[in-house]
Formats: structure tokens, C-alpha cells, sequence
């Protein structure tokens, strides 16, 4: 087992790697840039290192003064949390050539899954079905016919290059096509340079359902069920649940067990989500995986018990699985809302001073947050102040717990997004469980097109 | 009396060994009420005084401001000395002292490491206390990931301390050198 570990992050997620660490009875090193002396994983970890200036590419991206940490404390590992440098493969082959055992998969499966296109074309080769598409553009118009007539209508137009809804167009029938196809390269050619364009099948009304699971070093895997993260904006999870109300237990251990045997089969090991994209026929479609613990992890330790921060250090320190496929067992409903340092309307970030602070408490909840009274949100990293969780026996009782949880949940000095999650657990289509991708962005477009009216 | 020319700390000789003159002797033979009124005005205008100490005779004069260098007080340069014997001279200090509000500019280490203050463990420091150092001079090593990385001073002027030892592991931003900028 590790002696000392060095936890490379801040925020909740570096107090939440802490606090595992604390009951393994393994010591910490936190890291820190000079915007974050006053933050709480400094103050709870044994010892504390400052890396860096505020700029995250000067202190929590500098991989040769992380690296120069843990070797001056003596770290035998590294945890990287979310983002910063969790998906670095770079980072991942650094640890592994200075002997530090970074907790996560190896370099080259975080290379793998990092390459979009080639994650999905591996995952489909082991079973996981992927979006019906042209494989790559399409050049000529007799090839966009037969291509969209194979996927089946709507469909869905993007540019090669594409990003930002650029070279992009929905067509829902064959007498759409051409004409959309000719207009999507032009917008492609002026945006990127290039006219490609590729189609896809194209989903409505989406949801995002994701697996959670769990390798060792030995072969042995195991998923922990789903999570959907359907509420969300600009791509940005807001509320996550398990399980997703169109789960049932056989469609769960039909495509939980196809996970298994594709995470298998790339020699996977440690935890990781696979996303899947999910039509209102509960068909599934592998998007990308994730090679590193979500911000959306303590849904699944709500329903399942399991602490998947201590997992992922014990399967990092050598150790074999500890839990066996039939020990996991889902009880009830779990919801998690995050609480973002932001104006709930615009979304534009309100960093700056917490000057009143209650934290909800109470049965059923759970609060993962680095921040507190007085304590001063900095502008410089991402606005999540705090992951308030609940736990139900059925969805209604959780719903209803985080509603009062919400009520009780008292942040003054900075704007938050509690006043966007209280609407939308009042929402009736979001009670009935009837969300998708982009339910927020509509049913704000609706809200937006009554106060027109009125 | 001109006591001008003796507010100023005389530099400080670069051997080593030699003491530094940082206590200001004020060669009086004979002192009226008028002059020594004066004194003291000129040391309580700036500073509260803490400690003084008058002898008649042999006129000896001591006058102690107010300092939060304890370690230094003895040979705090605004402590003015009128004795007739050179014995009274203070022993050799490692450090200079900070004069009380005085500006100093601190080298701090650019990355994470640990501090070497030579080039090899049997060679000379690179910069000692009372060194002069210009822009751009080498002034100790940080390792890192086995790397030496040479830390170069980013002002001209006079080393007063160093801050960090020998083979200490050193973070980001820690204060490595106190320079009096020339």
C-alpha cells in the first residue's frame, strides 16, 4: 500500500481524495497555487506545497513541479482527481518513468480513449454499439443519398473539421438532403478551411447515460451501474441521477456486461465512465469514455455504498478488485445538483466572497465542497463550489430531499446556480423523469417565449 | 558636530573574518547639553527609542531604536556608540541587518526543488552575506526531477541574508535571498 500520496488538484475533489486517504491511514501532500493558500485541501492534507502562480498552466498543469513534489516529499503516488491533469497520458508516462505510480489507468489506454474516432472505432470492434455513420466524408451526392438512406432519417450533417454548431445541419428527410449538404460545406469551407462534411444518425430528444466501472491490474472488472446526466447546459452536467429512469435491470445488466467485456478486452484497468448517447427507443450509442473519477461519482457511492475514491487506490497500489460483479447492489435513488459560482440566469461566473454559509444536512444528505464561510471563490479555475447529493428510497423522496435541502442551503456574497435547480425539480417533465440533452436550453426558450407573450 | 557623516552604514569589507563596521562610533571627547539634545532628536524623529544609556565621565552614550530584529539589535547600525575604547566594537554578525522600513528585495525560487548554494558540494557558495550581486548573476541551484536549474538574481545589489539552507527543499515563490537593491 501507498505511504503518501500526493493529491494533484484543488477544490472538493482534492478534499474528497483527502478524506479517503485519511481513513486508509495514508499520508497527503496537497499541492497549491498562490491563489488557493486559504483553501482546504492545504489545510487537511499533512503536508502542503505551493507550485505556482493563480494560472493553472503555471501551477496545477506544471507537470515538472508536481513531479519535483512528490519526489522532494517522497510521494510513492499520485492522484490527479478530474481535469487539470487526470487525461494527460503525457502526465501518466512522466509518473510512470520517475517511479510514482499515477492512480489511473496506463498512458497508453488514456492515449486510446483520448483519440475520440479511434476509442469509438475500438469499442465497436468489442461489441459496444456506436452511432450508425459514413465512417468519413462524404464527396459526392449519390454517396450522401445511399449513406442516409442506409442510417435511416433524421439525420445529422457535420463538418470533418466541425465544432461550435458550424457545418452543422439536422435533415429529416431525403428532399432536405442535397440542399442541406451544399449549404453545410460552405459554412464548413468559411469556418475551417475545408468542405467536408460527414453524417451521422442523428438523435432526438437524447439523453446522456453513462456506466460507471471498475478494472484491476488482473483482468477482473466489474461496472457499478448508471448515472444519467441528461440537465445539462452547453454540454455542462448540471443534475445527475441513478439509476435513469428508463433503466430496468436486465437492459442494465445486458449493456453493463457488454461494458465489462469491452473495458476487458482493451486490458483496462482502474475506474472509468463510458458515455452513452440513448434514444427514446433505449438504444445505445458509445460516444467516449473517460479515463479518470467523475464529478458525478457520489451518485453511484449513494446507491451502491462503495467508496470508488479508496477502490481506485487500492486497485493503483496492486491490490485485486474488492468487490465481486454480484456484491453490487443498487438501493434506491440518488441525485446530485451541482452548485456553481454563477448567475443562474446568464451562466457568467460570480466569483468573490462567501459571506454567509449553511450547509443543508439532515438524513439522506450528502455535501462534497472545499468551500466556506468567508472563504473567497477565485476567478481563475472552475465555478463548482460544492456537490449537494441526497439519497432516497424511491426518486420522489429524493427529489423532495433536495428540494428542502436546497431551502436550507444558505450562500451569500456570490451569485448560484440553487435558484436554476429549485425550478427545474419543480418542473413537471423533469418529475416525470421525461428529460434529454437539451431539455434546459428548451424549456428556457419556452420560458422565454411566455414572458414575450405576456 | 556633523553627525551626517555618520548615518550612513559604512560598506561592508568582503572578507571574511573582519568585523563589520555596523556600529557608528561618534569620537567625542566632550559633549554640552545642546549637542547631546541633538542626538537624540535625530534618532526619536524617526524612530521611538528603546533603550539608553548615559555615563558621565568618559561621556559614553548609548541610544537603542526600537526593533523587530532581535537577533540583529546588537549591531542594529541606528544603535549609536560614543566610547572611548575600539573594544566595544560588536563581534562579526552572519547577517547584515535590515534597517527598520528599509525596502529589500527578495530572489524567490521560480520552481519547486531543493536549494544548493554551490555549484558542487566541495565548492565555493556561489554568493555570500555582503556580496554584491549583479542582474543576471548566478546566485544558487535549485534541483528539480534531477535537473539543475541555475537561479540567476533578477536585480543588482547586496546580498543581506540568505534565507534557506543548504540542501533545503524549497516551494514555489519561498523568499530564497534578501538583496538591498543598488
Amino acid at each position: 500500500m501507498f505511504r503518501k500520496i500526493l493529491v494533484a488538484n484543488r477544490g472538493e475533489i482534492a478534499l474528497r481524495i483527502i478524506l479517503s486517504c485519511k481513513e486508509l491511514g495514508i499520508k497527503t501532500v496537497a499541492i497549491f497555487s498562490e491563489a488557493d493558500r486559504h483553501a482546504l485541501h492545504v489545510r487537511f492534507a499533512d503536508e502542503a506545497v505551493c507550485i505556482g502562480p493563480p494560472k493553472s498552466t503555471d501551477s496545477y498543469l506544471n507537470i515538472p513541479n508536481v513531479i519535483s513534489t512528490a519526489e522532494l516529499l517522497n510521494a510513492d503516488a499520485i492522484h490527479p482527481g478530474y481535469g487539470f491533469l487526470s487525461e494527460s497520458a503525457y502526465f501518466a508516462e512522466v509518473c510512470e518513468a520517475s517511479r510514482i505510480k499515477f492512480i489511473g489507468p496506463s498512458s497508453e489506454a488514456i492515449r486510446l480513449m483520448g483519440d475520440k474516432a479511434r476509442a469509438r472505432t475500438e469499442m465497436n470492434r468489442f461489441g459496444l454499439p456506436v452511432l450508425p455513420g459514413s465512417d468519413d466524408a462524404v464527396h459526392t451526392e449519390k454517396e450522401a443519398i445511399a449513406t442516409a438512406e442506409a442510417i435511416g432519417y433524421p439525420v445529422i450533417i457535420k463538418a470533418v473539421a466541425g465544432g461550435g454548431g458550424r457545418g452543422m445541419r439536422v435533415v429529416q428527410n431525403r428532399g432536405e438532403l442535397l440542399a442541406s449538404l451544399k449549404t453545410a460545406q460552405a459554412e464548413a469551407a468559411n469556418a475551417f478551411g475545408v468542405p467536408h462534411c460527414y453524417i451521422e444518425k442523428f438523435i432526438e430528444r437524447a439523453r446522456h447515460i453513462e456506466f460507471q466501472i471498475m478494472a484491476d491490474e488482473y483482468g477482473n472488472a466489474i461496472h457499478l451501474g448508471e448515472r444519467e446526466c441528461s440537465i445539462q447546459r452547453r454540454h455542462q452536467k448540471l443534475i445527475e441521477e441513478s439509476p435513469s429512469v428508463l433503466m430496468t435491470p436486465s437492459l442494465r445488466e445486458e449493456i453493463g456486461s457488454r461494458v465489462v467485456q469491452a473495458i476487458k478486452e482493451v486490458g483496462y484497468s482502474n475506474v472509468g465512465t463510458l458515455e452513452f448517447l440513448v434514444d427514446d427507443r433505449k438504444n445505445f450509442y458509445f460516444m467516449e469514455m473517460n479515463t479518470r473519477v467523475q464529478v458525478e461519482h457520489p451518485v453511484t457511492e449513494m446507491v451502491t455504498g462503495f467508496d470508488i475514491i479508496r477502490d481506485q487506490i487500492l486497485i493503483a497500489a496492486g491490490e485485486r478488485l474488492p468487490h465481486k460483479q454480484s456484491d453490487v447492489q443498487f438501493r434506491g435513488h440518488a441525485l446530485e445538483c451541482r452548485i456553481n459560482a454563477e448567475d443562474p440566469g446568464t451562466h457568467k461566473p460570480s466569483p468573490g466572497k462567501i459571506t454567509a454559509w449553511h450547509a443543508p444536512g439532515g438524513p439522506g444528505v450528502r455535501m462534497d465542497t472545499a468551500a466556506y464561510a468567508e472563504y473567497v471563490i477565485p476567478p481563475y479555475y472552475d465555478s463548482l463550489i460544492a456537490k449537494l447529493i441526497v439519497h432516497g428510497s424511491t426518486r420522489d423522496e429524493a427529489i423532495r430531499r433536495m428540494d428542502r435541502a436546497l431551502d436550507m442551503f444558505v450562500l451569500e456574497g456570490v451569485k448560484s446556480t440553487i435558484p436554476l435547480h429549485r425550478q427545474i425539480l419543480r418542473n413537471p417533465d423533469f418529475l416525470k423523469g421525461d428529460i434529454y440533452t437539451k431539455f434546459l436550453e428548451h424549456s428556457q426558450d419556452r420560458r422565454a417565449r411566455a414572458a414575450e407573450i405576456a | 558636530m556633523n553627525l551626517g557623516n555618520y548615518a550612513t552604514v559604512p560598506d561592508y569589507p568582503n572578507s571574511e573574518g573582519s568585523a563589520p563596521a555596523s556600529a557608528i562610533l561618534l569620537g567625542l571627547v566632550s559633549m554640552n547639553l545642546k549637542e547631546l539634545k541633538e542626538i537624540i532628536d535625530l534618532v526619536t524623529s524617526k524612530e521611538s527609542i528603546e533603550e539608553l544609556e548615559l555615563e558621565k565621565s568618559g561621556v559614553r552614550l548609548r541610544i537603542r531604536r526600537a526593533s523587530n530584529h532581535t537577533a540583529s539589535a546588537a549591531v542594529e547600525p541606528a544603535a549609536i556608540t560614543s566610547a572611548v575604547p575600539a573594544a566595544a566594537l560588536p563581534q562579526a554578525q552572519p547577517e547584515m541587518p535590515e534597517q527598520k522600513g528599509e525596502e529589500l528585495y527578495h530572489i524567490k525560487s521560480p520552481i519547486v526543488g531543493t536549494f544548493y548554494k554551490a555549484p558542487s558540494p566541495n565548492s565555493e557558495a556561489f554568493v555570500s552575506v555582503g556580496d554584491f550581486v549583479e542582474k543576471g548573476s548566478v546566485v544558487c541551484i535549485i534541483e528539480a526531477m534531477k535537473l539543475m536549474n541555475e537561479i540567476e538574481s533578477d536585480v543588482a545589489g547586496e546580498i543581506i541574508s540568505i534565507l534557506v539552507e543548504n540542501g533545503q527543499p524549497v516551494e514555489y515563490g519561498e523568499r530564497l535571498f534578501a538583496i538591498r537593491p543598488r
